[in-house]
């Protein structure tokens, strides 16, 4: 559907709110996926899904209701459900609707390429990773997916918003008979993801990683790839990044103290040309950047409507759709380059671990932002500022903030994430690799 | 429903599939959440369309759409056809179904009170009560507490004659209460962590929990553990409850047995198994005491239900038996690896999606111990419940699981309570370990309704049936 039936679509909605105020967001997603495994496609999908999302508000009362797939005859028992739900809700505090604002500031990362892509172009880059790894000797898995979301969001308060945006990410784990490796890119446009370096990157870290040795636990020095970093920062935004956390005084960040160290800046700009910039929340609000971690110090947390009222300031524009009762959410987090290469990050190092990647991270103890998982697909030795030997997998059980206040060196190259799936709001994050003075590794 | 499908295949068919099926769903739900007193949201959530599966020059494709017209079906079965085309391109090997017959029935789960037809009020009412009694307690941080109503209709038809509609209801609810300290946060859950206990099953279920009965009780916990003694460290006894063992037998023997694992189709995402094929019918997986079924008839299981996505029968399967290693969760094509037949697993989160091998129940069968009997003749241990925290290999092997809360176990008597919990091990090592599993009279099921696989991901509601268990040589520590 073009942004002009979105638009058509909420306003019919919004005619037949009953009383109060009506919010209406129309999101129309097309999405398709190509999965790979052991050299050869073995599950390719699509699907065309358009979600209508209400809330009405009136008489100190919310009501919310939403409607997916097919949704054309279905505009009146939405707004049935939505002021049901809403008639039979106590009264209490509510938050009124966003007013217009500004105009939005810049459009939402946009690639035709990206809304276009065959199955056909799908299956001829998976044939670039599954070649490469054939001609080594190897096993591929993966996937590569593409989608483009149209969306506009309509308030009675004469709030417009649209959106047209699209993403793809490129997946690859190489597997041998001893080992694998992993890579991955992000990118708005798919044309611009090279999978013959991919290709590349992942073969050269499945070969170096067959026949790895058992390296004893305990706490080493550490180059951390940007897939792991990547990880940690989604982490530590889930566990203390929201407004709503600290109110509830369950998150470790104390604004104005010094937790981590001079090279480490954390925020969140959801106008970053490197990532995928996207102008509005899910209020329609406009999306600020935030300084959330300032030189090692920390500085401000997000917001949506709800906590910035309850903080006495404005929203930083970054609600999820509504009803939620986690806060604001950093759609769109990175990490600030260092100025030192990844090579120069490892040559740094006398005695320490290489780690590619993290696996199954779960959050321990949020207070501490102590997280545990595994390392995965390419942990190395490096001993005397040079990769080496593969090592075993090892489960660490670490604060991030501990980790981050005794980081070393950040690398000048970042790396783009958009996660095929997120709990967000097509979230991106870009991370650099960082070296760290000590991170434990517990078995 | 059923004009739309017939549609669908005969189009499949004259486009050139070999095999076509596909599902008509409708799924509604309704969740009530209430927030430190006040109704955080009432939201009522209705998605309808139509997924259509083929097989076309012996490889697959799908798409879905939610225009529910003949031209959009017609499109979709075109999209697929085309994506299964481009699968060809890159395809290892043809795709092979096991054989299975083609069925006309109709299932609905069992339940006494339609949960969508509970009033809202009532629903308010049932947690505002639960608020009020979690607020009772002095000290608690926030509470908060919600329901879920669920009802999905689907028609599944396949090209080889099946003609299958099924109806699951689903009934849950649940609270947790947060309790912070400048150095501690602490959470306590009720009935279940991370969202909420479910079943497949009305209304009756939740009204079973007795919500507002169990607020006062745990809220009183969450406060005792900011100032509770941290775990003991070392190798010990361990005790869990119900709902951690659920978890345990969901993340190290549920996963590590679906045969889509074991032949590597989700290596780049979920991960794969430390349970390769040659060890079926000899690997010592774990004691005596552990038999493991997957059990998709259940009684409320979040895994019961009719035929599986691909029309295959519920059935129950033993995955452990006395501690042997005997079978996997299986597909029609990944049976067909074996030349066996599907065990009927295969599962899709909605009609947008395609079915992918998932745990239906995937029960630690009931011992003959009990959990009084287990800490009497406990010298030295800790009794943990109430998962916090689960992290485990992408082959199922080495575990790391934290829980909300603990207790020593010292010369057969339940000592302090502890706080930050945390035990690891390897799943052999650790179910081998196993001494004592609780009778019938504490064996109880436990939904999870957050399991993550494939991509897209789909997040599956899936059941356990459970009791406490004991283990024996466990490494413990407090976070």
């Amino acid at each position: 559907m073009s942004l002009s039936d979105l638009h058509d679509i909420a306003s019919k909605v919004l005619e037949r709110v009953p009383h109060g105020e009506g919010e209406v967001i129309v999101d129309d997603r097309d999405k398709s996926l190509t999965r790979f495994a052991d050299n050869g496609i073995h599950q390719n999908v699509a699907d065309n899904t358009t979600t209508l999302r209400l809330r009405i508000v009136h008489d100190g009362r919310v009501g919310i209701a939403t409607v997916a797939g097919n949704v054309w005859d279905k505009l009146d028992d939405l707004v049935a459900a939505a002021e049901r739900a809403r008639s039979v809700s106590p009264a209490g505090e509510v938050d009124a609707l966003p007013d217009p604002g500004p105009e939005t500031p810049f459009p939402a990362a946009f690639a035709s390429a990206t809304a276009t892509a065959s199955p056909e172009l799908r299956a001829d880059a998976v044939a670039v990773i599954t070649g490469a790894a054939e001609k080594a000797g190897l096993r591929a898995y993966g996937a590569l997916d593409t989608g483009v979301s149209r969306l506009v969001i309509h308030n009675s308060r004469g709030l417009r918003r649209e959106a047209e945006s699209t993403r793809s990410g490129l997946v690859a784990v190489c597997r041998g008979d001893q080992g694998g490796g992993y890579a991955e890119r992000s990118d708005v446009n798919v044309t611009e993801i090279d999978a013959a370096a991919l290709a590349s990157e992942v073969v050269d870290t499945c070969k170096r990683n067959q026949n790895a040795v058992p390296i004893e636990p305990g706490d080493y020095e550490v180059v951390l790839s940007s897939y792991a970093v990547t990880e940690m920062l989604q982490h530590l935004s889930w566990m203390g990044f929201s407004g709503l956390s600290v109110e509830e005084e369950r998150s470790f960040m104390r604004p104005g103290e010094k937790l981590m160290s001079d090279l480490i800046t954390i925020y969140d700009d959801p106008a970053e040309r490197e990532g995928a910039p996207y102008p509005f929340d899910a209020e329609g609000n406009i999306a600020s950047r935030v300084v959330l971690v300032d030189k090692g110090v920390c500085r401000d947390v997000v917001h949506d409507s709800a906590s910035a009222r309850r903080a006495g300031i404005p929203s930083t524009g970054h609600a999820l759709p509504m009803p939620n009762t986690d806060g604001g959410y950093t759609a769109h987090l990175a990490m600030a380059p260092g100025d030192q290469s990844i090579d120069e990050l490892i040559s740094g190092v006398k005695d320490g671990l290489y780690v590619t990647r993290f696996w199954y991270v779960r959050d321990v103890h949020p207070l501490k932002t102590m997280i545990t998982g595994m390392t995965r697909e390419g942990t190395f030795h490096i001993r005397n500022g040079k990769l080496c030997e593969a090592v075993k997998d090892l489960r660490f059980t670490q604060s991030i903030v501990d980790a981050l206040a005794g980081t070393l060196g950040v690398s000048r190259e970042r790396l783009v994430s958009i996660p095929e799936w997120s709990p967000g709001w097509d979230d991106a994050v870009i991370a650099p690799a960082v070296r760290l003075r000590s991170f434990t590794f517990s078995s | 429903m059923r004009d739309l499908a017939e549609r669908a295949l005969d189009t499949a068919a004259a486009r050139g599939a070999r095999y076509a099926d596909c599902r008509v769903g409708v799924r509604t739900s309704e969740t009530v959440t209430v927030k430190n007193g006040e109704v955080a949201g009432v939201s009522r959530h209705e998605s309808e369309g139509i997924g259509i599966r083929v097989v076309v020059d012996d490889a697959w494709g799908f798409a879905a759409t939610g225009r529910m017209d003949g031209a959009s079906i017609d499109e979709t079965v075109a999209r697929a056809v085309r994506i299964a085309r481009a699968s060809a391109r890159v395809r290892r090997q043809p795709v092979r179904l096991a054989p299975a017959p083609a069925v006309t029935g109709n299932y609905v789960t069992p339940h006494t009170i339609d949960p969508l037809r509970v009033p809202v009020e009532e629903k308010i009412a049932l947690l505002l009560a639960t608020d009020a009694a979690i607020g009772r307690v002095p000290g608690i941080t926030v509470r908060t507490s919600d329901t879920e109503a669920v009802r999905e209709t689907t028609f599944f038809a396949s090209s080889e004659g099946s003609r299958i509609t099924q109806t699951i209801v689903e009934a849950g609810a649940g609270f947790d209460c947060v309790a912070t300290s400048a150095s501690e946060v602490q959470v306590r859950s009720f009935p279940n962590s991370f969202g909420r206990q479910q079943y497949a099953a009305g209304w009756e279920a939740v009204l079973g929990m007795d919500l507002p009965g169990n607020g006062e009780r745990i809220a009183e916990e969450a406060v005792a553990l900011l100032t509770a003694e941290p775990c003991p460290e070392g190798t010990m006894t361990l005790i869990l409850d119900g709902a951690q063992t659920a978890l345990q037998v969901h993340e190290s023997c549920g996963h590590p047995t679906e045969l889509d694992r074991v032949l590597g189709t989700e290596a780049a995402y979920a991960g794969t198994s430390f349970l390769m094929p040659d060890m079926r019918g000899t690997f010592r997986y774990g004691s005596d005491e552990v038999t493991i079924t997957a059990d998709a008839t259940s009684e409320r299981g979040l895994g019961t239900f009719g035929w599986d996505d691909e029309g295959v029968a519920a059935q129950r399967t033993v995955l452990v038996d006395k501690g042997l290693f005997t079978e996997y969760m299986t597909s029609r094509e990944t049976a067909a690896t074996f030349d066996g037949t599907s065990n009927g697993t295969m599962r899709a989160f909605g009609w947008d999606r395609i079915p992918l091998i998932r745990m239906t129940n995937v029960n630690l069968e009931p011992g003959t111990s009990s959990l009084e009997e287990m800490i009497a003749t406990t010298e030295r241990g800790v009794y943990l419940m109430t998962n916090r925290s689960w992290s485990i290999d992408d082959r199922r092997l080495n575990f790391q699981f934290g829980t909300q809360i603990g207790w020593e176990v010292i010369d057969g008597k339940l000592g302090r309570m502890i706080r930050n919990p945390l035990y690891s091990g390897s799943t052999p090592e650790f179910w081998g370990s196993c001494d004592a599993v609780a009778n019938e009279a504490e064996w109880q099921m436990w939904g999870v309704v957050n399991c993550g696989k494939g991509q897209p991901t789909q997040l599956m509601h899936v059941g356990h049936g459970a009791a406490p268990a004991r283990f024996q040589n466990v490494k413990v520590r407090p976070a």
